[in-house]
């Protein structure tokens, strides 16, 4: 056989292993739909879903499951592909939307919002009493976002002063991170108890804050970001040669890393801004899929994207069916989850033989 | 035609000069191999003529063209790089030699790339490999491969540093012939480093002797003279000739 020929079988077993993955999050989320807290039987839920049901089932149907299971595959997508650029631009196997300390920023801007201003804690119930009824819900978002982001800035704009070196990335970021994460120390310190406790679980995922509207930002960030990723596939697996090698290659390697961490960056900043942290999906999930299919990015960003969503969904479907009426965190449960098959992935004796 | 005059190289601001001023000039489809110590600034010569590095001054020319002033996409049509530390992703051989093409295609590879590619595969003898992972292969098919997709990149100009390093003699020999070969056959002009002085002398046909920034020495096989390795290596050697071979002994401090 030629290799040609060899090579369009093998693409027929990439195509084969996405759509299996495909289908899997589509059966995950009808799952998703289907299943709750509230008992529903599967026949209530069709009637909601066709706007038929009572009021009580409509409102759980479309304004509670559908936006949650929506905020699931957006988040869980952009999460994990954030991971697998991050890890493939920076040439470090830990990257993660963590890296740039991005999420200990936004950490940081929601309690001073919580903490410092009282505000913006409305949206997920529970704590409301203790704080001001004016505040607008979205205030802790905008804040978690804008630290998220002036944080990111930071640190790329430190490094293109300094050469645009991996390490540097890394090391600035951790830095940075850290900063943040003790800022957020001394505030909680001077917190009130209500104060405290709203702030802390606030840093703790949660996908049952999202509504249409955060659906629909978190959407288009994710959506254009993965374009800008798909297209540079080529670009990607250049840098897998080395920095130098693929400048000799023709590829614009400072320019693809700059912009392929703002996006990543970005991602991340408006998915914790929206949902709080949810860790370990952007080291998860890429990981899974290179130990399994290789570094090839025409096939690595697909199915981190789609593997991405499905553990989130699995994670938010556990969630909220371990003991009924109280809901886990969904960021604990992704760590719970993925981390025992993730350490068996790993140690795995198979190697990787195909690519 | 190479030709490379007066460039000029520090690492930052106040570092020491690296290059000061080197110039040397290749015919086309020639292996012209660059000589020196370590640290005397032969891979960063490479870097500067590859774009890697941005030379304060100076001018590399190839054919009519200035490689300094193109775009990083027009010169890798003319330049490929066969670096020291040959990396891959998890990529397959075939992918591997693909990632050559990316200057010609940019964002999505198209039949012809293909073509190109298995062509290249065949003309090698690395068809079998194809659909490998190039990280599971011997060092020696890695440094074939990396040559490939230096090939597929369709250049006049190869650079290799030093092409032999973490080599056994076999895959020594493979990787010279193959590389001789590009430059008889596809008249692909060569610039190479090494290490080894008698490797040197069998593979090369114009020698360059870099010392403090410059190219102290160039000539063809009879520049190579106990008197400029001596100046150039600090080491004193004799130079035999066996069947009309030229070969370096010997090698004391002086």
């Amino acid at each position: 056989m030629t290799a040609l020929a060899e090579l369009q079988k093998r693409n027929r077993i990439y195509w084969t292993v996405i759509a299996v993955l495909l289908a899997a999050v589509l059966a995950m989320t009808i799952v998703c739909i289907f299943a709750g807290s509230s008992s529903m039987t599967v026949g209530q839920c069709l009637q909601a879903l066709a706007g038929v049901g009572t009021d009580a089932h409509n409102r759980i149907v479309w304004n509670i499951r559908i936006p949650r299971v929506l905020a699931a595959l957006i988040a869980g997508a952009g999460l994990s592909v954030s991971g697998l650029i991050m890890q493939t631009t920076l040439n470090n196997a830990m990257a993660s939307p963590s890296t740039l300390g991005v999420s200990n920023a936004a950490v940081f801007g929601a309690n001073l919002s919580i903490i410092g201003f009282a505000g913006g804690f409305l949206s997920t119930g529970g704590n409301a009493a203790n704080f001001a009824l004016g505040a607008n819900p979205y205030a802790t978002s905008v804040m978690a976002f804008l630290f998220a982001t002036v944080s990111v800035l930071l640190i790329l704009g430190l490094c293109r002063l300094r050469s645009f070196s991996p390490n540097v990335v890394v090391l600035s970021g951790m830095a940075i991170g850290s900063v943040w994460t003790a800022a957020t120390t001394v505030l909680q310190f001077y917190a009130t108890d209500a104060g405290l406790s709203a702030a802390v679980i606030w840093s703790f995922g949660d996908l049952g804050r999202a509504t249409y509207k955060t659906d629909l930002i978190m959407l288009a960030v994710v959506a254009c970001s993965t374009v800008f990723f798909l297209l540079n596939s080529w670009k990607y697996n250049a840098i897998l040669s080395g920095e130098a090698t693929a400048k000799t290659m023709g590829v614009d390697v400072d320019r693809v890393r700059f912009l392929s961490m703002l996006l990543a960056s970005m991602i991340t900043a408006v998915c914790v801004a929206f949902l709080g942290v949810i860790g370990f999906v952007g080291i998860i999930c890429p990981h899974v899929t290179k130990k399994l299919l290789g570094q090839d990015h025409r096939v690595t960003v697909p199915v981190s994207i789609l593997s991405g969503s499905l553990l989130l969904l699995l994670a938010d479907t556990l969630s909220r069916s371990i003991g009924s009426g109280t809901k886990l965190p969904v960021g604990a449960i992704t760590s719970l989850l993925g981390a025992p098959f993730f350490v068996a992935i790993i140690f795995s004796r198979k190697e990787n033989r195909r690519c | 035609m190479l030709n490379i005059q007066n460039l000029s190289f520090r690492y930052s601001p106040g570092a020491p000069q690296v290059l000061q001023g080197a110039s040397l000039s290749l015919e086309r489809g020639r292996i012209g191999i660059v000589l020196g110590k370590n640290g005397s600034g032969k891979t960063t010569l490479f870097k500067n003529l590859l774009g890697i590095h941005r030379p304060q001054s100076g001018k590399v020319e190839l054919g009519k063209t200035n490689l300094l002033k193109l775009s990083r996409k027009e010169r890798a049509r003319r330049i490929a790089y066969v670096p020291q530390d040959i990396h891959f992703g998890a990529l397959t051989v075939f992918d591997s030699v693909l990632l050559g093409r990316v200057s010609y295609f940019g964002l999505r590879s198209g039949k012809e790339d293909y073509i190109a590619v298995e062509k290249i595969l065949q003309d090698m003898g690395l068809e079998a490999l194809a659909l490998r992972n190039v990280e599971e292969l011997s060092g020696g098919e890695r440094q074939k491969i990396a040559i490939a997709r230096a090939m597929a990149q369709e250049p006049q100009l190869m650079v290799f540093d030093e092409p032999t390093g973490n080599l056994d003699i076999a895959n020594e020999q493979l990787i010279l012939t193959e590389a001789k070969k590009l430059a008889r056959e596809k008249n692909i002009t060569i610039l190479s480093s090494l290490h080894d002085l008698n490797q040197a002398l069998h593979f090369g046909d114009r020698f360059f002797f870099l010392k403090n920034g410059v190219i102290k020495y160039a000539g063809d096989q009879s520049c190579v003279t106990p008197e400029v390795i001596r100046d150039v290596f600090d080491i004193d050697v004799r130079i035999a000739e066996i069947d009309g071979e030229r070969i370096i002994l010997g090698g004391t401090r002086k």
